[in-house]
């Protein structure tokens, strides 16, 4: 098979069958035009002057989330939205008009026309829905809309499931909100599925989980007249339904929540959050003070936004994750351990200086928390009782160099990988660190003695001292926290096991562990110990008080504890901004939190279960 | 040389198509963009008689250089520059509907990619017009196949999946006109058919019966039919495993890049808006400026991609199929020309510039009727856009180019 000789007029063959195949889409078109516009015509001319076809989106409900023992914590209820359609004919004919529309809304919305119009000249531009004007309106609303719609052209009140959080304040941080996407969000291509006035997850589980609870949107064609609905557009494809997102259970108990919740006075600033060391699961998380989400699930003015988010006590922000404090006293169990592995000191070890109160070094004197001194102590007592010389000088002898390696292996710096947004990573500055910020040989080497007792640069999430809580209670392992049991419709099995990559085991010498933990248990339980005020009856628990110095008014309060001893199923870190002293502010709380956990009072959790 | 501008051998029947076609799509930019509430700039209609002047500008100078001197090493050089812009508008392109598209400097702003569909033209039909080499050989192919596929491959990227098909449109054309037999065109597009059929196996069984019979029959060299038959049972048997294989994440963006209208709103809902100016149009349209749905500004398109659909509702039945019939005949004529011209190189030319007519006409008229998928290419001489009527121009001036000098070899 040779190819055609070419020469003049060799194309000619070719010629005939590509005019034919042209003339031939041509005759297609043609035909297509006269179907639509002389047989069809005066349909297409119809629908083109009284009535509209427009696209309905049919919202998806969210899935919903469940606490471990799948009670009830985040649902969908069906609601009323009032919704405009700017490009409807009343308004192309006179754009006026949508003026007088606004004015007769503004007051049943309770909404500024002005700001009705802002709304409505920015989302048009994005997408030929109509625009929603106000979420979960009333029946009255409903009534007047229906009553006047000749007076309100493109004015439709559509049916949409509506985000609740049936317990309100209670889990707002670890939940977050639904909010409306923002303009900034619809440019990313990462969020090429979102159409303007769509709800995203704002934080906690909402935001982190947001592709599993989101489903799937569907949407049909409707003909609208001047007289309302006319029904579904024939002759195009089926309404798509939406497809409901998936539910999530969690690990949290909602009992525990609700006491540790409960455990903070009103007005109180701080962060719970415990933990099952066994396998990293999150059985409580509070930040207080805490919101309401269900305010955003309709939209949120402006003010009341800025008064959320900055006014006051910044209550939308998580605390436990976000907020980074110095550990104080809670961090001296890691430092002696690090001291202990290093071969720095032994259980026997008693330093040269007793404590007076004061340890000098250098020209600097170096104050104990107790002013009158706590004299010569051994390390299980240096912990119970939290002498800060006896730890001035395991600083000295372990050394900075040492010490920051061994907070390293316990990923102080790093974040804990909780499957929560914007969490904040702590620091544990090494010497590297303190060249970089403050200039090689430009400190001194006396900062180790800030450092070893959680004073000075370095700064801990309650997360993450949750989860060194957790370290100590299961001897070595650092879990991942996380807040998900299970995903979708399967029942949460009773023995889930994450998987190895949710954990990283530090390698530590029972015998070490072993002083560390009695002593952390005396604290707890001895007369001298500093945290005899989380004691419970008939569980043994171990923890640690600390007392974080700031400049900023009144020290914080913390406190980290496991029990039972013997074989721990809850590690705990509690914080209390500006409170004072650990053992008095902290300790407390810590108690109602495990009392929660061991002796639950009879559950009212029949009323949580049948919602609000 | 000049004066062969004036030669009476230019193609008036196309001259006079392609000034009309411009005049008209004047016109309705102005109808377009013309309504109050439009969200687009009212004088656009301003911009494009001033693209108009650039582009007849260009027109004019290509088709007074012997076109003869655009063969061999020039061929590559345009190529070339055709495709730097287009690696260029990968790296620092500005970017318009999720896509890549555009490259800016200062205030201009052009669309490589109207540009390079022409040096790609030059470069095949310089590479076809080769008549030393049997065309039917697969090794001879391998040039011209790359020459298409890597702007193909580089809009792709952008991406801009309607403007890539039209680089293998191109290319098919033009192999056809170089003389490759129908059946090897037929043999080239099989694997693409298999990957679209593979997910539904009674068609793909079908289509693989239906390829054997064909491969019989047509007696074809050994390697070749090895070729085929290895190309399409690799492809068949491979695409559902590598589909089942990808993330959905992945999934969900190959059909959201195949068919755009998929999970978008805003495309369906052109489609009916379309039909419905359109048909609204009934037999003499609501006429000049007079049009309602372009008023509802429901397409952010409607001066470009959508145009037609505004000629379709003002001037009805008659100015529609008017306007359809002008670019038959710009076709029809662009065919002629090339079936004129004497020289292999002149013939190919006029051939591959006609082939990009085609494409694009049939592509836009058939989404704004609701035949073919939402695309976003625009529609020659009529959309508002100052690359695309350029570009159309310079296709234009080469095939008068051809016309003028049809008697050279």
């Amino acid at each position: 098979m040779r190819a055609d000789p070419i020469a003049l007029g060799g194309w000619q063959r070719r010629e005939r069958t590509l005019t034919i195949a042209v003339v031939g889409i041509f005759a297609l078109v043609l035909l297509r035009l006269f179907v639509l516009q002389v047989l069809e015509g005066s349909r297409y001319r119809e629908l083109s002057e009284e009535n509209r076809i427009r696209v309905e989106v049919l919202t998806a409900p969210r899935g919903e989330i469940r606490d471990r023992k799948g009670r009830l914590l985040a649902d969908c209820v069906p609601s009323f939205t009032v919704t405009l359609d700017p490009f409807d004919k009343a308004y192309s004919r006179a754009p006026a008009r949508m003026d007088s529309t606004l004015r007769a809304l503004g007051p049943i919305l309770d909404a500024d026309p002005a700001d009705l119009r802002d709304k409505i000249q920015r989302e048009r531009k994005i997408s030929f829905l109509p625009i929603r004007l106000k979420r979960n309106v009333d029946i009255k609303t409903v009534a007047f809309v229906s009553e006047h719609r000749d007076q309100l052209p493109g004015v439709q009140v559509e049916s949409e499931p509506l985000r609740r959080y049936p317990l309100g304040l209670m889990g707002s941080h670890l939940l977050g909100y639904v909010g409306e996407i923002s303009d900034k969000e619809l440019a990313d291509p990462a969020y090429g599925d979102y159409l303007s006035g769509d709800l995203i997850g704002r934080m906690g589980v909402e935001r982190r989980y947001e592709k599993q609870l989101r489903g799937v949107d569907g949407k049909r064609f409707v003909e609208v007249n001047a007289l309302g609905r006319k029904g579904d557009f024939l002759g195009e494809k089926h309404p798509v339904l939406p497809q409901r997102g998936t539910d999530l259970t969690l690990t949290i108990d909602l009992d525990l929540q609700r006491a540790a919740e409960n455990a903070f006075e009103p007005g109180a600033r701080g962060a719970v959050v415990a933990i099952d060391p066994r396998n990293g699961e999150v059985l409580a998380l509070v930040s207080k003070p805490n919101y309401d989400p269900n305010e955003f699930s309709t939209g949120i003015t402006q003010d009341r936004w800025s008064e959320l988010s900055s006014g006051g006590n910044y209550p939308l922000f998580n605390r436990a994750i976000q907020a980074v404090y110095p550990p104080g006293s809670t961090l001296k169990p890691f430092s002696a351990l690090a001291a202990l592995e290093a071969g720095a000191i032994t259980a026997g070890t008693y330093f040269a200086q007793a404590c007076t109160g004061e340890y000098r070094f250098g020209s600097r004197l170096f104050g104990c928390w107790k002013p009158e001194g706590h004299g010569s102590l051994a390390l299980h007592d240096a912990i119970v009782r939290s002498c800060d010389v006896y730890f001035y000088q395991l600083g000295l002898r372990i050394g900075m160099e040492r010490l920051s390696d061994y907070m390293d292996k316990l990923r102080l710096s790093e974040k804990t990988g909780i499957d929560l947004p914007q969490e904040r990573r702590g620091l544990f500055p090494d010497p590297a660190w303190y060249d970089k910020h403050f200039g090689p040989g430009r400190w001194s080497k006396g900062l180790v003695l800030n450092l070893v007792i959680g004073q000075g640069e370095c700064g801990l999430t309650p997360v993450k001292l949750a989860q060194l809580a957790a370290f100590m209670a299961n001897g070595g392992t650092l879990w991942r926290p996380h807040l998900i049991r299970s995903v979708g419709s399967e029942l949460p099995s009773p023995s889930i096991t994450p998987d190895d990559s949710m954990k990283q085991v530090v390698t530590v010498a029972p015998r070490n562990l072993e002083i560390i933990r009695s002593a952390m248990e005396s604290v707890v339980s001895d007369p001298t110990g500093t945290g005899g005020q989380s004691r419970v009856d008939s569980v043994s628990v171990a923890g640690k008080t600390g007392t974080a110095q700031n400049p900023h008014g009144k020290p914080h309060a913390l406190f980290i504890c496991f029990a039972p001893v013997e074989s721990p199923r809850i590690a705990i870190a509690v914080l209390v901004e500006n409170a004072g002293h650990g053992s008095t502010a902290a300790a407390p709380i810590a108690r109602k939190v495990l009392e929660g956990f061991f002796h639950p009072a009879p559950p009212e959790s029949a009323a949580v279960l049948s919602g609000r | 040389m000049l004066s062969a501008r004036f030669s009476p051998d230019i193609d008036r029947p196309l001259l006079l198509a392609t000034l009309l076609l411009t005049l008209i799509g004047i016109a309705f930019v102005f109808s377009a963009t013309s309504m109050p509430s439009a969200s687009v700039e009212h004088g656009l209609y301003l911009k494009q008689i001033a693209y108009l002047f650039l582009a007849m500008l260009a027109g004019a100078l290509i088709a007074a250089v012997p076109y003869r001197v655009y063969e061999g090493k020039t061929s590559y050089l345009l190529y070339g520059i055709g495709l730097a812009l287009l690696v260029l508008t990968l790296f620092i392109g500005h970017v318009g509907l999720g896509a890549q598209r555009w490259l800016g400097w200062g205030p201009i702003k052009i669309q490589p990619s109207e540009l390079a569909k022409v040096a790609t033209v030059i470069l095949l039909a310089s590479q076809l017009a080769d008549r030393k080499k049997d065309w039917t050989q697969i090794k001879n192919l391998v040039g011209p196949v790359l020459t298409a596929a890597v702007p193909c491959l580089l809009v792709l990227k952008q991406p801009d999946l309607g403007t890539s098909i039209a680089f293998l449109a191109i290319l098919f054309t033009m192999l056809y006109w170089a003389g490759l037999p129908f059946l090897y065109l037929f043999f080239m597009i099989t694997p693409i058919v298999n990957v679209a059929l593979s997910f539904f196996t009674p068609g793909w069984l079908l289509f693989l019966g239906l390829l054997a019979l064909i491969l019989y029959r047509s007696r074809i060299r050994l390697l070749p039919l090895l070729l085929v038959v290895g190309v399409n049972l690799i492809v068949g048997i491979a695409t559902p495993q590598i589909w089942n294989h990808l993330q959905p994440y992945q999934k969900q963006r190959i059909s959201t890049f195949l068919d755009p209208g998929a999970d978008a709103y805003g495309a369906g809902y052109q489609i009916i808006q379309s039909k419905i100016a359109i048909g609204s149009g009934q037999v003499f349209g609501k006429g000049f400026l007079h049009g309602t749905q372009k008023a509802l500004a429901f397409l952010p398109e409607q001066h470009t991609d959508f145009i037609y659909s505004v000629v379709g509702e003002e001037t009805g039945f008659l100015g529609a199929g008017f306007v359809a019939c002008l670019y038959l005949l710009l076709i029809l004529r662009g065919i002629k020309v090339a079936n004129r011209a004497r020289n292999r190189f002149g013939g190919l030319l006029a051939i591959g510039m006609t082939s990009i007519f085609l494409y694009h006409v049939l592509v836009n008229i058939w989404m704004t009727v609701g035949l073919a998928p939402v695309t976003g290419l625009p529609l020659p001489l009529l959309s508002y856009g100052g690359s695309s009527l350029v570009a159309s121009f310079l296709q234009v001036g080469l095939i008068q180019n051809v016309a003028m000098r049809w008697r050279e070899y």
